[in-house]
């Protein structure tokens, strides 16, 4: 039972000569499974890329790759192919992007048990159809891969790609995307794989992955190897610095953030009803806020928690209920952070450019706003950039800096940090909560993330789906 | 197959697209009729009864049912309520009918526009292909340079070059006319061209765009060999742009049949058309322009619902 | 006049490539050619001559004469003065008008969104040389007709292009968070609109006096725009055609000044890489 299905050994990915990865050796047996985790650009995808042999032009990989017994990583490119889906299994990142957009699900799941396993067109249809039935894909047979849910791609992609029962499935950043709920699912969808004899690897950004997966477990920090062993060990002991930053960047494991007396009352939101295509997403929402409250808003995708933030701003006018904003809050009291950074800021513009706009119309000398970006730690120097040169982190920490250049009461951040790697979400949100403790802002934080809701905020509102 | 409402939108919208054609055609041809030198009342009456049935007592007879003493307003109303009614009125210069005229160029010019475009993706298919599989390679190369030069040349002035090139100086084939089966290449090939020399690049693109799609590589490392991703996916997805753009090249089509028409006095509307402009034949110039622009508007609903074919999204319930 | 459309959607791809720089340097090339070519030979371009008629080049005329000895150089040098004029009158005036439009339709939306919708559709509904043609049939001939028929038929494009990117821009977050900050419409058009559109526009406004410069020549050499004397490269080319044999390179020389013309104003836009 015990065989080995994949191992690698001294495994390197280069750049003409400069090395992206490496050095990886691993090897893992039949029902076991192998995380492989570490910040966005710590080179994870190239270690799926280097096993299939799909790294993109440019790329080259060394090192020797048994699959099975047999040595692969010498074979051409042809005969590599051979091995996908029979041998080897993919479930890649974005499912929904890497299914055909003109071909409707089932059609792709069967194409996989007809070509790939071979079987005859009956005896595919059927095992198609047992894949919808068991993956809770009931109804979603015929539709096309632009009306399933990120959650139900992943799962078509999942039957299509093991079809066949490839004895190794690699399973590329499977929670990137989705909220809490799907994320479950999809994770327990692969728990099942080592039971039923297979070697999973997963690679994941997200400790919670690793815990929920076990098994044994590689660090990487910029493609090298910080840390292995099991998944128990590592995440409960770890050695290296890295790791513990990893992990206590999980929301699951931050300090509750302490309460903050608060103050004069900013905002008052009384039984505000949101519609949309005539369903009622939020019925009699009453919220009074204060300075220097953090309120937080959870609930899961299409629950209204935008359009919510939107009434809140004064953007939208509610269906029923109204907002009153006291004298306090000014013209441009009221501002926003969002979830795209890049989304938030004028393209083509550099950055300096937009938060001098902004300190002129609002009479701040620019020494202020220096200020605002030194206390944020954003060097000057990005400032010349456009918002496509600097990263998500440091560009929502700008996004921070202009909107207090306005001399906000309120500040209202919309999954500000949902975009953002672990460990920077934490430190952006640190910072908004310095804000509002130091500065008496009032912060109202939408997010999918019901830890972050409860560590992060004073007062929580959960809403919940009413469709469901 | 198609499901009948997205089936219903398309055609409305390309109805109404029809009657816009109706309406600035008749418009226009109302301020050409007005800009005439001379009575207009004769004129109609002319193109009436023809040149030799017409005298003062008709043209009267024409001002006061038409009401020329009208204001222009009431006229305009009056000159498009008849172009509603489809009476296109006779030709100034022949005396016939404008539609029995119609009838016979029609079939002319769906022939060299037909021939044109079967021309043009015989051209633009194999050599987009060839580009697309290997982007920056020799064929991808030449053809970018080819397409780029033969976009800079009017369907006019490649006309004139290949008339010149290979009817007059090689005597291959037949300079001008409507004689025999070989007197439509060199008009079919001058439409082809002119439109194969953008239609290339955008298949050249959609094959690129296909073969390097997340979904494409998957297809494969789900297990598929690559001739089994080319026909099951990568061929209907690469197909969906092309046919979409050639909806977007029927302009050039309908320009191309008139210019290309008139050089080689191929007998279709686009030559009539201009030959009535010439001749300041009002009644010619509404039919004939009328009857280019509806024959755009029905060849641009039927590349909407050959996309509608290819792409099962558009059929969906919106 | 459909090549706009997969060039224009791309004006990120293009570079300060080798292209881009040969078609500028050819452009300006032509344009200086225009302005002050005409002076500069000094020759009427209309002074007939029967004794020298389909003369080769030579000292006297740089490029020969044409059927009625008249000077080819003077000619083509007056052609590119009637056409350069023509199209950069008639992109100015489709180009302004139609980009205010367009962000007037997509800032406003509603009514004034469809009525302008409407319009543009109206011009759209036939295809644009079939336009510009029955426009210029209005005044036969005439200078003021063609320029009308073409700013009439050109400003659709930049019309739907700014609506079209203004609309998404408009919803964009980063509009939103401007609003909220307090700017108006100055700030919006000014940082959001302008820069994201304005290289799609110049892709535009060279592609527009292509269609113009090839549909001026397209109609002149139907004979039903420009009309002779007037010295224009399509009426040229009519009226030379019957000399191929005698004087092959005569007829070339108009073909040669439109194909480049078009080929700068398409150059000047950059070419997308092969990769």
């Amino acid at each position: 039972m015990s065989q080995t299905t994949i191992s690698v050994e001294a495994l390197f990915v280069y750049a003409g000569t400069k090395q992206l990865l490496g050095p990886i050796n691993f090897r893992l047996m039949a029902g076991r499974t192998l995380v492989i985790m570490g910040e966005t650009g710590a080179g994870k995808s190239l270690l799926a890329q280097a096993i299939l042999g799909t790294l993109p032009d440019g790329l080259r990989s060394s090192g020797v790759i048994h699959l099975n017994g047999q040595r692969i990583d010498q074979l051409s490119p042809q005969e590599r192919s051979r091995f996908w889906g029979r041998e080897v299994a993919i479930l890649p990142q974005e499912p929904w992007r890497a299914l055909d957009p003109l071909m409707q699900a089932c059609a792709q799941v069967q194409e996989s048990h007809r070509f790939v396993a071979g079987l005859d067109k009956q005896t595919a249809s059927t095992a198609t159809a047992n894949d919808f039935s068991t993956l809770d894909l009931n109804g979603a047979e015929r539709r096309l891969p632009g009306a399933l849910s990120g959650g139900m791609a992943q799962r078509v992609a999942f039957a299509a790609a093991t079809a066949a029962s490839a004895p190794v499935l690699i399973a590329d950043e499977p929670t990137k995307g989705l909220d809490a709920e799907r994320r479950d699912k999809i994770i327990s969808l692969l728990a099942q794989w080592p039971n039923q004899g297979g070697a999973l690897v997963a690679i994941t950004h997200e400790a919670f992955v690793a815990r929920q997966l076990g098994g044994d477990i590689m660090v990487l920090k910029s493609g090298t190897l910080v840390e292995n062993g099991t998944s128990e060990e590592v995440l409960t002991n770890p050695r290296a610095s890295y790791t513990q930053q990893l992990l206590d960047a999980e929301p699951h494991s931050w300090s509750k953030q302490p309460a903050v007396k608060s103050g004069e009352l900013l905002l008052c939101a009384k039984n505000l009803c949101i519609w949309r295509n005539n369903t009622c997403l939020l019925k009699h929402f009453t919220l009074k806020l204060h300075a220097n409250e953090r309120i937080a808003i959870s609930g899961p995708s299409g629950v209204g928690k935008t359009s919510l933030l939107d009434v809140l701003a004064g953007i939208r006018s509610p269906d029923e209920g109204h907002v009153t904003r006291m004298r306090s809050v000014g013209h441009t009291g009221i501002q926003k952070l969002y979830q795209d950074p890049p989304a938030a800021f004028p393209d083509k513009v550099p950055l300096g450019k937009s938060l001098r706009d902004v300190a002129q119309l609002h009479g701040v000398e620019w020494s202020v706003v220096s200020g605002y970006l030194s206390e944020l730690g954003i060097h000057p120097s990005l400032m010349e950039r456009r918002p496509d040169a600097v990263s998500g982190g440091e560009l929502q920490r700008i996004s921070i800096a202009r909107a207090l250049t306005a001399k906000p009461a309120v500040l209202l951040a919309d999954e500000p940090t949902s975009r953002l790697d672990p460990i920077t979400q934490r430190e952006t949100l640190a910072m908004i909560a310095g804000i509002a403790k130091e500065r008496g802002v009032a912060v109202v934080l939408v997010t999918h993330d019901l830890d972050i809701a409860t560590k992060w905020a004073d007062h929580h509102y959960r809403l919940d789906s009413v469709l469901s | 197959m198609i499901r009948s409402s997205v089936f219903w939108s398309a055609v409305a919208g390309r109805t109404s697209q029809a009657v816009l054609v109706a309406v600035v055609v008749g418009v226009v041809s109302f301020c050409m009729m007005q800009a005439l030198p001379g009575d207009a009342a004769y004129r109609i009456a002319a193109g009436r009864y023809g040149y030799d049935m017409m005298d003062a007592a008709s043209a009267a007879i024409v001002r006061i049912e038409l009401g020329l003493d009208q204001p222009t307003s009431v006229q305009l109303l009056n000159w498009l309520g008849s172009l509603a009614q489809l009476d296109l009125g006779k030709s100034a210069v022949t005396g016939n009918r404008v539609t029995e005229e119609l009838s016979v160029q029609l079939g002319h010019s769906l022939l060299l526009a037909g021939a044109g475009v079967v021309v043009s993706l015989l051209i633009a298919v194999p050599i987009g292909v060839a580009a697309g599989l290997r982007p920056g390679g020799i064929v991808d190369r030449i053809s970018l340079g080819a397409s780029i030069v033969l976009r800079a040349v009017p369907a006019f002035a490649l006309g004139v070059l290949l008339m010149l090139a290979l009817a007059v100086h090689m005597k291959l084939l037949p300079v001008a006319g409507f004689q025999s089966p070989k007197h439509l290449i060199l008009p079919a090939l001058t439409l082809g061209l002119g439109l194969a020399a953008v239609s290339s690049r955008v298949v050249r693109d959609a094959v690129c765009d296909a073969m390097s799609a997340e979904w494409r590589m998957f297809s494969r490392t789900k297990g598929l060999s690559r001739w089994q991703t080319l026909r099951r996916h990568v061929l209907r997805n690469a197909a969906l742009p092309v046919v979409a753009y050639v909806g977007v090249q029927l302009a050039y089509v309908i320009e191309g049949v008139v210019i290309v028409e008139s050089i080689f006095s191929w007998p279709g509307i686009g030559h009539a058309l201009v030959h009535a402009i010439f001749g300041r034949d009002v009644a010619m110039v509404q039919g004939t322009a009328l009857a280019l622009g509806l024959l755009y508007v029905l060849l641009n609903l039927l590349i909407d619902l050959s996309c509608q074919g290819i792409d099962p999204r558009r059929r969906a319930i919106a | 006049m459909s090549h706009t459309q997969i060039l224009a959607n791309t004006p990120q791809q293009r570079g300060l490539n080798f292209a881009r720089l040969l078609g500028l340097s050819l452009l300006t090339g032509l344009a200086l050619c225009a302005v002050m070519g005409p002076e500069l030979i000094g020759i009427d371009p209309a002074r007939q001559s029967l004794m020298h008629t389909l003369q080769s080049p030579s000292a006297a005329h740089w490029l020969g004469t044409d059927h009625l000895g008249r000077d080819m150089l003077a000619r083509l040098l007056s052609g590119a003065q009637l056409s350069l004029s023509l199209a950069a009158l008639s992109v100015f005036t489709a180009a302004v008008p139609g980009t205010l439009m367009g962000i007037l339709a997509s800032w406003r939306g509603g009514w004034t969104d469809r009525i302008l919708t409407l319009f543009a559709d109206a011009v759209l509904a036939l295809p644009g040389l079939l336009l510009v043609l029955m426009l210029a049939a209005i005044s036969p001939g005439s200078w003021w007709a063609l320029y009308a028929g073409l700013s009439l038929t050109l400003w659709v494009e930049y019309f739907r292009y700014t609506r079209q990117r203004s609309r998404v821009i408009l919803s964009e977050p980063s509009v939103e968070a401007s609003r909220l900050l307090g700017f108006g419409a100055v700030h919006i058009v000014k940082r959001h609109l302008l820069p994201e559109i304005g290289p799609g526009l110049l892709t535009i406004a060279a592609f527009g006096a292509a269609t113009a410069v090839t549909a001026v020549a397209a109609l002149g050499f139907v004979s039903v725009g420009i009309r002779p004397p007037t010295a224009e490269w399509g009426v040229m080319m009519t009226q030379l055609l019957p000399y191929w044999r005698e004087a092959p390179f005569l007829i070339l020389q108009p073909v040669l000044c439109l194909v480049l013309t078009v080929l700068a104003l398409h150059l000047s836009v950059g070419v997308r890489k092969p990769a």
